[in-house]
């Protein structure tokens, strides 16, 4: 899967999971997700992390250490899943 | 509006609250209670805000014009607790008479192994909670409680207390929820107050005592979505050394479909604000949030 694919298909999850108003394919990759930009609260993360973990099957834990890196967009969440998930 | 109370506890000279904290650790609750009644006197005195805010809730919950009596009594009640908190977060039960209501139920969820969301307010003590749960040394509560590192207050009981600190997770970060899931499923209780927004912009609007206010579904939401329990708490200070707190159930802890989520934390929050005004009016000079609680809803 490219990079680019990965990218349509986690934004699509996110989108799902916090209920977004705008289509998957209209989100810019390098918005910020928590707080300005997307406007994700905390909550909308813990959506996205459980819909990570069931989809890749790997999990977001709160003490990693690059969380501020994971989260700061699309591009980046996207590039760690690349990294981490088992299916 | 998410500021108003932090101003509003920012209050008092550091030097003065440690020095106050230091005499009651040595020489115990009854040789320096007396103080509460100048340190009160001196914050009905230069406080109109605290002051303000306290005739207009008193107004509303007691249905009547309240006078300086009134108020000094509930300042006096907030006051106290913050005197006993100092002996409570060392873990120092023995002054006080505490009477629990529905532990059994609250011990029963946490054996399950699921934790659960200990779903409290800023009516009455959270430490009294707190020092339960290490009494009976079952069970310790991981609270998300904005406590800002700079607060005059919360150094002085970080100081008397420093592994009281090491369970706090903050609200509004980014990883705040995440920590909260690991929490529960280590089998942890996490403790919430559900008056006030937890940086969290998700809130819904609830006829309370009489007038609509807004109150945060973040914490239904979570449950909701990790199909955890909820269990209400309340913590009263009834006068004398006595305090009074009460557990009850709210949900059995059932995952709900992301469709029907907020018509569910709607639901669950009709129940909780139900509650809430019913301990109120149990004990309205434990309403320890002197801002004008109702004017987000108004904004």
């Amino acid at each position: 899967m490219s990079q680019k694919e990965l990218e349509n298909e986690v934004a699509g999850l996110i989108v799902e999971a916090v209920n977004l108003d705008q289509p998957a394919d209209a989100l810019d990759p390098e918005v910020r997700l928590f707080g300005e930009g997307l406007g994700l609260d905390s909550i909308d993360l813990l959506e996205v992390a459980l819909a990570v973990s069931r989809k890749y099957g790997f999990q977001l834990r709160s003490d990693d250490p690059n969380n501020e890196r994971i989260f700061s967009s699309l591009r980046a969440l996207s590039a760690h899943i690349a990294q981490h998930r088992t299916r | 509006m998410s500021e108003a109370w932090h101003v509003a506890e920012e209050r008092g000279s550091p030097a003065a609250i440690g020095l106050l904290a230091w005499l009651t650790v040595k020489l115990g609750r009854r040789a320096t209670r007396w103080l509460l009644h100048p340190i009160c006197w001196y914050f009905l005195a230069t406080s109109a805000r605290a002051r303000r805010a306290s005739k207009a809730f008193l107004a509303r919950v007691l249905g009547r014009q309240p006078g300086t009596r009134d108020v000094m009594r509930h300042l006096h009640t907030f006051a106290t607790t913050i005197h006993d908190r100092v002996l409570l977060i060392r873990g120092d039960c023995s002054p006080f008479e505490i009477a629990a209501h529905g532990v059994g139920e609250l011990e029963t969820i946490l054996e399950g192994g699921r934790g659960c969301i200990l779903l409290g307010s800023h009516l009455g003590s959270f430490e009294v909670l707190r020092a339960l749960a290490r009494l009976n040394g079952k069970y310790a509560i991981n609270p998300v409680i904005h406590e800002p590192a700079a607060a005059k207050t919360s150094r002085v009981f970080a100081r008397l207390s420093p592994e009281s600190q090491d369970r706090l997770i903050r609200p509004g970060q980014l990883d705040t929820m995440l920590k909260v899931k690991e929490c529960l499923e280590r089998g942890e209780p996490v403790g919430i107050l559900g008056d006030r927004p937890l940086g969290s912009a998700k809130a819904l609007a609830r006829e309370f005592l009489g007038a609509p206010a807004l109150f945060p579904i973040a914490p239904f939401l979570l449950a909701a979505a990790l199909g955890v329990p909820v269990v209400m708490f309340f913590g009263l200070y009834l006068g004398a050394a006595r305090y009074e707190v009460h557990f009850e159930k709210l949900t059995d802890g059932v995952f709900v479909p992301r469709e029907h989520r907020m018509e569910t934390a709607g639901r669950w929050l009709d129940r909780y604000v139900e509650r809430l005004e019913h301990y109120v009016r149990r004990a309205p000079y434990n309403w320890f949030n002197f801002y004008d609680f109702w004017a987000a809803h108004r904004i």
